[in-house]
């Protein structure tokens, strides 16, 4: 680290700059081809399928939710099928429909320091 | 003494980084820990510290020959990808049984992969480093494909190297955390204090204390930790991860 960081940072009382200020705009959200491509990629949904154990001290937090929805309903939505209830609770502020959806969600989280 | 398997799916993520610095956080933890490298060019001590003239004794060496740094053991076994008795070897030392007190962390090179997965079949975790570039992550179905579910039942993920302030960086992070979910451990943020560490051959943590890079990694050595006492097959998401 360059010493003028460092001697800012301690100025600051931190030991780190978080880049929370870096926005993503709905129309910088447009799907990359190359994740689009990885999304139909059946071999994905592998890690759907591999078991995973949680604790059993759960809260309900609706990002996490979110978080561990199965890709395979990643997929529907990109079909354009239904909406699965666990994931139209009141905190989506809007019916999550597809991937470029899920990545706006994604962003306002992040904007907002959620994830 | 449980094992964990280092072992990402492409060269330069800093899977050696990260396997060196869970070594570390493990170790601030109270675990004793053992680190081998099998890579047949290490770069393993340069995380610590050492000179890149440094050679890791190997894991059958006796123990006047141990390269020891704060503690952890540094030790290597090059012959490990065509040594059959490799895992038979590591299960006779007695590093496949749960519990704290001796932890044994395997650093394998990204083009090993039928080591690393012969090693996760008896892991309690196998940490994946990846980064949020489109090139590694265009591997992931290849990856997910040739372990299977068996094969991934312990496997957690760690982004490295991340620049949010670039788009597709964000992007590629926001993918990782919807396809892993709580498999994600954590990220690790791009800290230019990493390289220089190795550079001043210093270790990270003496070379820059306010890393983030470094805060970063030990928040991933303590989601870790939950799994050394795990007798599951499958991948035990830490407490505040679940919550």
């Amino acid at each position: 680290m360059r010493i003028d960081a460092r001697n800012l940072l301690d100025r600051l009382g931190r030991n780190e700059f978080a880049y929370r200020e870096f926005e993503d705009r709905f129309s910088d959200l447009e799907l990359w081809p190359l994740l689009e491509a990885l999304l139909r990629d059946p071999r994905l949904q592998t890690l759907d399928q591999s078991p995973a154990e949680t604790p059993a001290l759960q809260t309900d937090n609706s990002d996490q939710v979110l978080a561990a929805e199965p890709l395979k309903n990643l997929f529907s939505r990109y079909e354009q099928q239904s909406v699965l209830p666990s994931i139209a609770k009141p905190v989506v502020e809007e019916p999550v429909r597809d991937v470029r959806a899920m990545l706006r969600h994604l962003s306002d989280l992040g904007a907002r320091g959620e994830i | 003494m449980p094992m964990i398997v280092c072992h990402g799916p492409k060269g330069g993520t800093g899977n050696t980084f990260v396997a060196a610095h869970l070594a570390m956080g493990l170790s601030a933890q109270g675990a004793e820990v053992t680190v081998i490298s099998v890579a047949a060019r290490d770069s393993l001590p340069l995380h610590f510290g050492l000179s890149p003239a440094t050679s890791l004794p190997a894991i059958t060496a006796p123990a006047d020959e141990a390269v020891l740094v704060g503690g952890i053991n540094l030790r290597s076994w090059r012959r490990a990808s065509e040594d059959l008795d490799f895992v038979p070897m590591l299960s006779d030392l007695g590093y496949f049984q749960p519990g704290k007190e001796r932890v044994l962390l395997v650093d394998v090179p990204s083009g090993e992969t039928r080591l690393a997965r012969r090693l996760v079949e008896h892991a309690c975790a196998h940490v994946c480093t990846i980064n949020a570039q489109p090139d590694t992550l265009a591997l992931l179905p290849q990856v997910f494909g040739e372990a299977g579910a068996e094969g991934l039942a312990r496997t957690a993920f760690v982004i490295n190297a991340l620049d949010e302030t670039r788009r597709l960086g964000r992007h590629g992070a926001a993918f990782i955390r919807e396809l892993a979910g709580q498999r994600l451990i954590g990220r690790i943020r791009m800290d230019e204090a990493v390289p220089e560490a190795i550079a001043t051959l210093q270790m990270l943590g003496r070379y820059a204390p306010a890393s983030v890079a470094l805060s970063d990694v030990q928040q991933i050595a303590q989601a870790v930790a939950p799994t050394l006492d795990s007798t599951s097959s499958a991948w035990v998401a830490p407490v505040s991860l679940a919550a």
